[in-house]
């Protein structure tokens, strides 16, 4: 198994795309320290920038159930959820400032201000205790599928050792979901009930995690950030949950949800302009979520200033 | 109850290596891969007549792993053929701390993961490219066990067990 722990890049050059390219399809990894295209460093800087988002705006909406979490354990899990997720953010936040496109600080400006995205699956409300059960079970294993598809290949060293631990991490947390989910599946009728209603909201945002059909000529499969296209995931995942909610007697919410000739579950059609709309941030709980994070990351500036006065004296 | 396996001296040394092997096949749910027995999580195993007893500390109270960890220890050495029944206990000590990782699970942590100890001087190296310019980002990463730092040679986030 080739170690992650491999010597930086020496500054290596490319001639052109092509030779990139070259470079890319031989297994190469590219380095910090490396001059790479410039098309290659904006495309991945986008990517972490995204990825780096969406693991900040989950962390601080598994903060607001802490305290709703029924028991001792689940809270215990939903706080170290919680750290997980910022803990991911600051390391993915640290990756894409050093690629010298934005500063962290405008990546978060900019994600304040809306000008930014993040995951489908955070703009939209969670309703009850059990949207957060949908969410550990379905929105966890999507995202966990999907990262663990970039990590397959990665073809930028420092993302794919963040990634690496990121990935053990999410596996852990479908664990829990998958111990929570049980437990409501087991569950009285009341709490099923509460499951499949929660299904019904989050099902669908579950499976457009991946994305509508990639483009063939998606420049991060060509560059292998992205090891499959979005269809091969999603298609997937739904092979892999339609049969294991139905088994604990779930309802899929797509009356067209049938089995092809070779056994294969297909879904109706997605229509993808809602999500879109949705990316835009124009998502029924985007503002809010936004919202709360802008006034999360304000209340918080005195910490960053005594932060910043105790390193500057440091310094002296 | 069933009749209890033929339990002498013997055979309980027997199924002791057993069961040292199979608690010592548990990986830790958050590094796939690490035993916990490398991470300095067992304390003790023992067997008595035919019965296995797994004392296991951990890393910080409060820890999310640790029901999945005990879980996964009995399944390990319920799947023994020998074992008649498996307790497993957390214990209130002693305390765990980073030395308490193996040579083998520092190996693993530094190659696969880039997680690094710090050195008994206090000093880190980068697990990537050797320098020693690894500088403290935050105390908190994220999970209780490690902070997070930058290697300003190679421009990795690497993390420290602490």
């Amino acid at each position: 198994m080739q170690t992650l722990a491999t010597s930086p890049g020496r500054g290596r050059t490319w001639s052109d795309l092509d030779d990139f390219q070259t470079f890319i399809d031989d297994g190469g990894m590219v380095e910090p320290g490396d001059d790479m295209p410039d098309e290659y460093r904006q495309e991945v800087f986008r990517f972490i920038e995204f990825h780096a988002n969406s693991e900040l705006m989950g962390g601080l909406t598994e903060r607001d159930w802490i305290p709703h979490a029924p028991g001792l354990r689940l809270k215990q899990i939903f706080l170290a959820k919680t750290q997980d997720e910022i803990g991911h953010a600051h390391l993915l936040y640290m990756v894409g400032a050093d690629m010298g496109v934005k500063t962290r600080t405008a990546m978060l400006e900019d994600l304040f201000a809306g000008r930014s995205r993040f995951h489908n699956v955070f703009h939209y409300q969670a309703v009850t205790w059990a949207d957060q059960i949908a969410i550990a079970y379905l929105v966890d294993a999507a995202a966990f599928a999907s990262q663990r598809a970039v990590f397959a290949e990665c073809t930028y060293g420092p993302y794919k050792r963040v990634l690496k631990r990121i990935v053990a991490e999410e596996g852990f947390h479908m664990r829990h979901g998958e111990e929570m989910l049980l437990r409501l599946a087991t569950g009285t009728d009341i709490q099923r009930s509460m499951f499949q209603e929660a299904l019904g909201r989050w099902w669908w945002p579950a499976v457009q995690l991946f994305g509508p059909d990639s483009d063939p000529n998606d420049p991060l499969l060509a560059w292998k950030i992205k090891s499959q296209p979005n269809e091969a995931l999603r298609d997937a995942y739904v092979q892999k949950y339609v049969p294991l909610l139905q088994g604990y007697g779930f309802r899929i919410p797509d009356d067209a949800l049938h089995q092809n000739l070779d056994g294969q579950w297909q879904t109706r059609p997605i229509d993808w302009a809602p999500l879109k709309a949705t990316m835009r941030n124009g998502g029924p709980d985007s503002r809010r979520r936004i919202e709360t994070a802008r006034r999360n990351w304000s209340d918080t500036a005195w910490v960053r200033d005594a932060l910043d006065q105790s390193t500057e004296r440091a310094g002296e | 109850m069933n009749a209890a396996p033929a339990s002498d001296g013997l055979t309980d040394g027997v199924l002791l290596d057993e069961v040292r092997a199979a608690v010592a096949s548990v990986a830790d749910p958050e590094y796939p891969g690490v035993s916990i027995v490398d991470l300095g999580l067992v304390e003790s195993v023992d067997v008595i007549d035919g019965a296995a007893i797994v004392g296991l500390i951990p890393t910080f109270s409060g820890c999310p792993a640790l029901d999945m960890i005990a879980a996964d220890v009995r399944t390990a050495v319920g799947a023994l053929s020998n074992a008649s029944a498996c307790d497993v206990h957390w214990l209130p000590g002693p305390v765990w701390s980073a030395e308490r990782i193996t040579a083998n699970g520092r190996n693993i942590l530094a190659n696969d993961y880039t997680v690094v100890l710090r050195r008994k001087d206090g000093g880190l190296q980068c697990p990537v490219c050797g320098s020693h310019g690894v500088t403290r980002q935050s105390l908190a990463g994220p999970t209780r066990c490690r902070e997070i730092a930058w290697c300003s040679a190679c421009r990795n986030p690497i993390e420290v067990m602490r």
